[in-house]
C-alpha cells in the first residue's frame, strides 16, 4: 500500500504540535506548583537574627525587600554572596534591605562566622522549617523572593542566577510603590 | 517529499528532547541508590573487605568524603553491624576535583557517577556460619549545577555470609631418605 506523503508530514506535524502543547502545559503547571507566591503576599514570619534579635518580616513593609534563603553548605549561594554585598551598598538607601534566611543545621555561631568571613552587610535570619514550608518547601539552595515595598512577591528566583538578573529584578521591586510606610 | 517526512520528524524528535532538558532542571530531585551486588562471603574471625557501590544521579553531584572547604558536608557511612560482626576502617575513595559553571575558578572534591566504599569487617571466631545483615545509612549533600539539595541519609542494608575458615592443608610428613632402610 502506498502511503501518502502529505498525510505522513500531516501526522508528524500533529503529533508534534500535540507534544509541544502537551510539554508547555505539563511545564506551565510544574511552574505554577512551585512557584504559587509570585504574585502573592509574601507570609510573614518571626525569626531571630544572628545579632540576637527579633525579625518580622512585616517590620520592613514600605522597604523593597531580597529574602534569600541560603546554607554554608551551598557553594552557588556564596556565589552570590558578594553580589549582594555590593547590591545592599549600592541600593540600600533607595529602598532596599536584602534578609538572608540560613537553613542551616550549622550553630548560630558558626553561621556567624561564615557571614563575617563573607562580610555580610545585611541581616542574616536563623530559619525555621516552619518558615521555610510557608515559603513553598524550600527544596534547594539558592532561593531568592524580591518582595516590593507593598510586601508582595514580584519574583521568585531557584537557584543560582546571574548578578545582572539579580540586579534587574532588585531595581524591579524598588520601582514599586508604597503604600505603607516601612517601619525599619 | 521523503526527506520533508525525515525532516519534520527529526525537529519532532528534537523538540521534544529540548523540552524534557528544559523540564528536567526544575523537578528533579537528586537521588543516590546503592547497586545491588552479590552477597559478601566473609571468613570467620577474619578481616574481610565488603565493597558496596553507590550511584548518583546523572546531572548531580555529591561532596566527597574530604571535601575541599571546610563548610561542605561529606558523605558519610554510618553501619548498624549485627552483633558479633565488627565493623572496621571504612574507605572512601578520592572525590574527583571539579569545577562547576557556579564557580568556574573553584574546585571542589566530589562524586559523580558510581563511587565505591569498602568496609573492613571481622565476624568473630565465635560467631555461627550464615547470613546476616547489614544495616546503616550514607549521608550525602547534592549539588547540580546550579543549585544545593539539603543534606539526605540513605537507608543501606546489605546481607553477608558468614563462613568457617579453611581447615588448614595437613602437611605431608617429612620423608626420610633412610625410610625403609
Amino acid at each position: 500500500m502506498k502511503r501518502d506523503p502529505l498525510v505522513i508530514v500531516a501526522v508528524a506535524v500533529t503529533i508534534a504540535l500535540m507534544l509541544v502543547v502537551g510539554l508547555r502545559s505539563v511545564r506551565h503547571q510544574q511552574n505554577s506548583a512551585s512557584a504559587p507566591l509570585k504574585g502573592a503576599l509574601a507570609p510573614d514570619f518571626t525569626l531571630s537574627s544572628l545579632d540576637g534579635s527579633t525579625v518580622h518580616l512585616s517590620d520592613y513593609r514600605g522597604k523593597a525587600v531580597l529574602l534569600n534563603f541560603w546554607a554554608t553548605w551551598c557553594p552557588p549561594c556564596k556565589i552570590e554572596m558578594p553580589w549582594f554585598v555590593e547590591l545592599q551598598k549600592q541600593y540600600g538607601s533607595a529602598g532596599l534591605q536584602i534578609l538572608g534566611v540560613a537553613m542551616d543545621d550549622a550553630s548560630p555561631e558558626e553561621i556567624a562566622r561564615f557571614a563575617k568571613e563573607m562580610g555580610i552587610n545585611y541581616p542574616v535570619l536563623l530559619g525555621k522549617e516552619t518558615v521555610g514550608d510557608a515559603y513553598g518547601g524550600v527544596e534547594f539552595l539558592p532561593y531568592s523572593l524580591y518582595i516590593d515595598r507593598n510586601g508582595k512577591v514580584l519574583d521568585v528566583a531557584y537557584g543560582l542566577k546571574g548578578r545582572g538578573e539579580i540586579e534587574d529584578d532588585v531595581k524591579k521591586i524598588l520601582a514599586s510603590s508604597a503604600t505603607v510606610q516601612a517601619q525599619k | 517529499m521523503v526527506k520533508r517526512v525525515v525532516i519534520s520528524l527529526g525537529l519532532l524528535v528534537a523538540l521534544a528532547l529540548e523540552l524534557r532538558a528544559q523540564e528536567s532542571f526544575a523537578k528533579k530531585s537528586p537521588s543516590v541508590t546503592l547497586l545491588p551486588a552479590p552477597t559478601a562471603q566473609l571468613t570467620r574471625g577474619k578481616v574481610n573487605n565488603v565493597q558496596l557501590t553507590f550511584s548518583v544521579e546523572p546531572g548531580f553531584h555529591i561532596n566527597s568524603n574530604q571535601p575541599s572547604a571546610e563548610y561542605l558536608i561529606p558523605t558519610t557511612l554510618k553501619l548498624d553491624p549485627p552483633t558479633d560482626l565488627m565493623v572496621g576502617k571504612i574507605t572512601y575513595p578520592p572525590g574527583e576535583d571539579r569545577s562547576f559553571a557556579f564557580s568556574p575558578t573553584d574546585k571542589l572534591n566530589v562524586y559523580s557517577g558510581r563511587f565505591t566504599v569498602l568496609v573492613r569487617v571481622r565476624p568473630l571466631a565465635s560467631v555461627l556460619a550464615g547470613e546476616y545483615e547489614f544495616h546503616g545509612s550514607l549521608r550525602y549533600q547534592a549539588c547540580d549545577n546550579a543549585a544545593c539539595f539539603p543534606p539526605k541519609n540513605l537507608a543501606v542494608r546489605f546481607a553477608v555470609k558468614v563462613v568457617k575458615p579453611r581447615p588448614p592443608r595437613k602437611k605431608n610428613p617429612a620423608q626420610s631418605p633412610h625410610a625403609g632402610n
